[in-house]
C-alpha cells in the first residue's frame, strides 16, 4: 500500500532538505571548532568525500537496485553483520531524529511559545510528524517539494536579507588557515550531510535509477554549495568571532532581519516559521526512514506502524537529552564515531559488492 | 462505521472552534508600548526612564514618561508590569539611550548588552546612543515639534546613518563592531534648546566610554573608512582675502599597511573630486590655474591639519584603533599580526599613521 515509487527530483529534494535541517543545527560546531573564517574548507573535504563515497556505492546500488544498503547487505555478508548494520541505521537515525526534535522544540519554546512545557511541544511535533509519516514516502515526498519551494527558499532569502551592512571582508583570512580545527571539524561536516546516509535507504524508491545516480552526486555538490554559502552569509554578519558564540546562528540572524518596507513588524517571526517548516518536514523525513530501516532489519511486510513504536522512543530520547548547545563540550567523541560509521559502512558495502 | 466518522468529524469541527489561540490575546489600547528607553546609573542601581505613547484615537500626540529604579531590564519590566493595569511590550522599541555615566562604567555597559543580546523577545534592531549628560534629561526633552522622543531620535538616526554622518545606529551594529573589534563608534544625542542634536559619537573601547569626538573629527574617521560614501561637509577656506567653499563629490582611497619589527606604518592616499560651492560674483580668478593651485594647497592642508589631530587623539588620548588597522592586519597580514596581537594597543600608539590627500577640482560649477 505503501510502497510507492518517487521521482530521482523527489529523491533529491528530500536529501537536500534533510541535510539543510542537520547542517543549520551543526555549524556551531564548525564556527567553535575552527580558529579563522576557514570552514568552508571543511565543508569542501567533507563533501569531496562524501562524493567519491557515493561514487563507489553506486556502482553496488547498480546492481542491486530495488534495495537498501540493509537489504544489499543481506545478500552480502552473514545475517549477523547485515542485522548490526540494519541495527546501527535504527538507532542512528532515532538519535539524530532526537537530536533534531529537541533542538525544534526549544527554538519554539524559546522565541513562540514561552509558557508552553517543551514536553508538550515535542509530542505534538511527534503525532504531527507521525501522521505525515504513516502515510508513506509519496506523502513525504510531497511535503519535501512543498516546503522546499514556500519554506526553504523564501527562508534563505530572509537569511540574505539579514546581511544587511554586512562586513564582506569578514571571509578574510585565508591563509594561514587553522589546519587542525579545519581537520578536526570535518567528521561533524559529514555528519551535516544527513542525506548520503538516507540516500542508501531511499535510492531503492526511486522510478528512475539511472538519472537518480547522477542526481545523488549532484546532491552532494548542491548541498555543499548551500553549506558553504549559509556559512559565509553567517561570517559576513557577524565575523568569525561572534558567531562562535552563537548557540543558533541561523535564529540569531533573522533577528537582524532589515528589508526595506517590509510589512511585518518582526521579520524574524516570519523567518522563525519557514524554518520551523523545514526542520518539521526534516524530521518526518528521518522518522520514515527509521520505519524502513526497522522494515528491512526485521523483515515485516510493511512499515507504517513501527512510528508507534517511535513515539515513545523519540519521546524519551528528545525528553532526556540536554539542549544541543548544552552538549557541544561532550559531542565530539559521539560526532565521529556516527560521521565514521555513516561514512565507512557504505564504502565497506561497496567494497564487498565489487569483490563479488 | 459511518455514524463513527459522522461523531468524529463533529468533534474535530467542535474542538477547533475553541483552538483559537487568542484566549490570552490583550488589544492594543489595553498594551503600552515603550518606544524610548534611557538608562542611567544610580548607585549600584540602574535607573529606566521610559517613554510610553498614548494610544487615544482621533487625539493629537501625547507621552507618558515614567522613571523606576531597578538592577536590571528583566526587573524594569516586572516593575512596571506591576505599577500599570496595562501590559507592557517592547516590540516597537524605537532607541536605547545610555547615560554618560553609565557609559562609562564598562562591566555595567556589557551586562546590558548581554540581557538585550539575550533577550529572544528583544528587538536588535532597535537603535542605539549615548546621552551627553543624562539619559532621564534626553528622554524628559519636550520637543514641540515631535512630541515622541523616541519616534525623533530613532527618524533622525536612520538619516545620520543613511547620509554616512554616523557608523552605528542599531544595537546590532553597536554590539557586532564591540563584539568583533573591542571598539566601536556611538552617536551622541545632546540637548539642543527646545530639541535634541546628535553631531558627535562616542569613543567606546572594551564597552566602555573613552571620550567624545567632535563632529569634524567624526567626519574625518568616517572618510578614512568609509571613503566611498563618506559625507564631507564644504571645505571653507580663504585666498587673497577671498572666503569660499569646496564640495567634495567623489572620494577614492587607497591604504598601505606595513608592519616590521613592532614598527606599524600606515598610509591612506586619498584623492578628493571636488566642485567650487561659493565664490563671488565678478570675479574671475578661477580661471587662472595658478589661483585654483591656491585653492587645493590650502583646502589640502586645512583638511590634513584635522585628519592629522583626529589620529593623534586616537592614538595618544583614546588609545582606540577606530580606522581597523588591527582588523586589517588580522585579515591581510596574518603572520605579521600574530606577532604583535598581545602588544598591539602598543603598537598602535607608537604608529606612524600618515594621510596624503589630493584634490582634483572637476568644475567650478554652472558660473565662471
Amino acid at each position: 500500500m505503501f510502497n510507492q515509487d518517487i521521482t530521482p527530483y523527489q529523491n533529491l529534494s528530500i536529501l537536500i532538505l534533510v541535510s539543510f535541517a542537520f547542517q543549520s543545527m551543526l555549524m556551531p560546531i564548525m564556527l567553535t571548532e575552527i580558529d579563522g573564517p576557514t570552514g568552508w574548507i571543511t565543508i569542501l573535504i567533507a563533501a569531496v568525500l562524501l562524493y567519491f563515497a557515493i561514487k563507489s556505492f553506486n556502482k553496488t546500488m547498480k546492481i542491486h537496485d530495488k534495495e537498501t544498503i540493509v537489504g544489499v547487505c543481506d545478500k552480502l555478508f552473514p545475517r549477523y553483520i547485515s542485522k548490526a548494520i540494519g541495527i546501527y541505521y535504527i538507532l542512528m537515525f532515532l538519535t539524530v531524529n532526537s537530536l533534531l526534535m529537541k533542538d525544534f522544540a526549544e527554538q519554539i519554546k524559546l522565541m513562540m511559545l514561552f509558557r508552553t512545557p517543551i514536553s508538550t511541544i515535542i509530542l505534538s511535533i511527534l503525532l504531527t510528524a507521525a501522521y505525515a509519516t504513516k502515510k508513506g514516502i509519496q506523502t513525504i515526498a510531497h511535503i519535501t517539494n512543498i516546503a522546499l519551494l514556500t519554506a526553504l527558499i523564501p527562508y534563505l532569502l530572509i537569511i540574505i536579507f539579514s546581511t544587511y551592512y554586512a562586513d564582506y571582508t569578514n571571509i578574510f583570512p585565508i591563509y594561514p588557515a587553522d589546519t587542525e580545527g579545519i581537520l578536526k571539524s570535518v567528521p561533524a561536516a559529514m555528519l551535516s550531510f544527513l542525506g548520503f546516509s538516507v540516500l542508501l535507504f531511499s535510492n531503492c524508491k526511486v522510478s528512475v535509477k539511472d538519472k537518480n545516480y547522477r542526481l545523488n552526486k549532484r546532491f552532494i555538490i548542491i548541498s555543499s554549495l548551500l553549506y558553504i554559502g549559509c556559512y559565509l552569509l553567517i561570517l559576513v554578519k557577524f565575523g568569525a568571532k561572534e558567531a562562535a558564540n552563537l548557540v543558533w546562528p541561523f535564529v540569531s540572524i533573522m533577528k537582524f532581519v532589515n528589508i526595506p518596507g517590509f510589512f511585518f513588524e518582526s521579520t524574524e517571526m516570519v523567518g522563525l516559521c519557514l524554518q520551523m517548516t523545514v526542520i518539521f518536514t526534516g524530521i518526518c523525513i528521518l522518522s520514515y526512514f527509521t520505519n524502513l530501516a526497522m522494515q528491512e532489519t526485521f523483515k515485516t511486510e510493511e512499515n507504517g506502524f513501527f512510528i508507534y513504536i517511535q513515539i515513545p522512543i523519540l519521546y524519551l530520547m528528545a525528553a532526556a537529552l540536554p539542549g544541543m548547545y548544552m552538549m557541544f563540550p561532550y559531542i565530539h567523541m559521539p560526532v565521529y564515531i556516527i560521521s565514521g560509521l555513516n561514512f565507512l559502512i557504505p564504502i565497506f558495502v561497496a567494497y564487498a559488492g565489487s569483490k563479488k | 462505521m459511518k455514524g463513527i466518522k459522522l461523531i468524529l468529524i463533529l468533534i474535530i469541527l467542535l474542538t477547533s472552534m475553541f483552538l483559537t489561540a487568542c484566549w490570552d490575546s490583550v488589544e492594543i489600547n489595553k498594551r503600552e508600548y515603550l518606544f524610548a528607553v534611557g538608562i542611567d546609573k544610580e548607585g549600584d542601581k540602574l535607573k529606566f526612564t521610559s517613554e510610553i505613547p498614548k494610544i487615544i484615537e482621533g487625539s493629537e500626540e501625547e507621552r507618558i514618561v515614567n522613571t523606576t529604579e531597578n538592577k536590571s531590564f528583566a526587573d524594569f519590566y516586572n516593575v512596571s508590569y506591576l505599577h500599570s493595569e496595562k501590559a507592557i511590550s517592547d516590540r516597537l522599541m524605537q532607541v536605547i539611550v545610555l547615560g554618560e555615566e553609565l557609559a562609562k562604567d564598562g562591566d555595567t555597559v556589557k551586562k546590558i548588552f548581554d540581557e538585550i543580546q539575550r533577550s529572544p523577545q528583544m528587538n536588535r534592531r532597535v537603535k542605539i546612543c549615548i546621552a551627553k549628560g543624562r539619559a532621564e534629561d534626553i528622554i524628559n526633552t519636550e520637543i514641540p515639534a515631535n512630541p515622541l522622543v523616541g519616534r525623533f531620535l530613532s527618524d533622525m538616526l536612520v538619516k545620520l546613518k543613511r547620509e554616512s554622518y554616523q557608523e552605528i545606529y542599531t544595537f546590532d551594529e553597536a554590539i557586532l563592531h564591540l563584539g568583533q573589534r573591542g571598539n566601536a563608534m556611538i552617536p551622541v544625542v545632546e540637548i539642543n534648546e527646545e530639541s535634541l542634536k546628535i553631531e558627535k559619537a562616542a569613543v567606546m573601547k572594551e564597552y566602555e566610554l573613552v571620550g567624545f569626538l567632535e563632529t569634524d573629527e567624526l567626519e574625518s574617521v568616517m572618510l578614512l573608512l568609509d571613503p566611498a560614501n563618506a559625507n564631507l561637509r564644504n571645505i571653507n577656506i580663504e585666498i587673497d582675502g577671498i572666503t569660499m567653499a569646496i564640495g567634495a563629490v567623489n572620494v577614492s582611497m587607497t591604504d598601505k599597511i606595513n608592519l616590521k619589527n613592532e614598527k606599524l606604518t600606515v598610509d591612506y592616499y586619498i584623492t578628493l573630486y571636488c566642485y567650487i560651492d561659493s565664490f563671488i560674483i565678478g570675479n574671475n580668478s578661477l580661471e587662472d590655474s595658478n589661483f585654483l593651485n591656491k585653492i587645493k594647497d590650502e583646502s589640502i592642508k586645512i583638511i590634513s591639519e584635522r585628519t592629522t589631530s583626529t589620529i593623534d587623539k586616537l592614538k595618544s588620548t583614546y588609545k582606540t584603533d577606530l580606522l581597523r588597522i588591527k582588523e586589517k592586519l588580522y585579515k591581510y597580514h596574518k603572520k605579521d599580526y600574530e606577532k604583535i596581537m598581545n602588544k598591539y594597543d602598543e603598537v598602535f600608539e607608537k604608529a606612524s599613521i600618515n594621510v596624503h590627500y589630493n584634490m582634483e577640482i572637476l568644475s567650478v560649477g554652472l558660473v565662471k
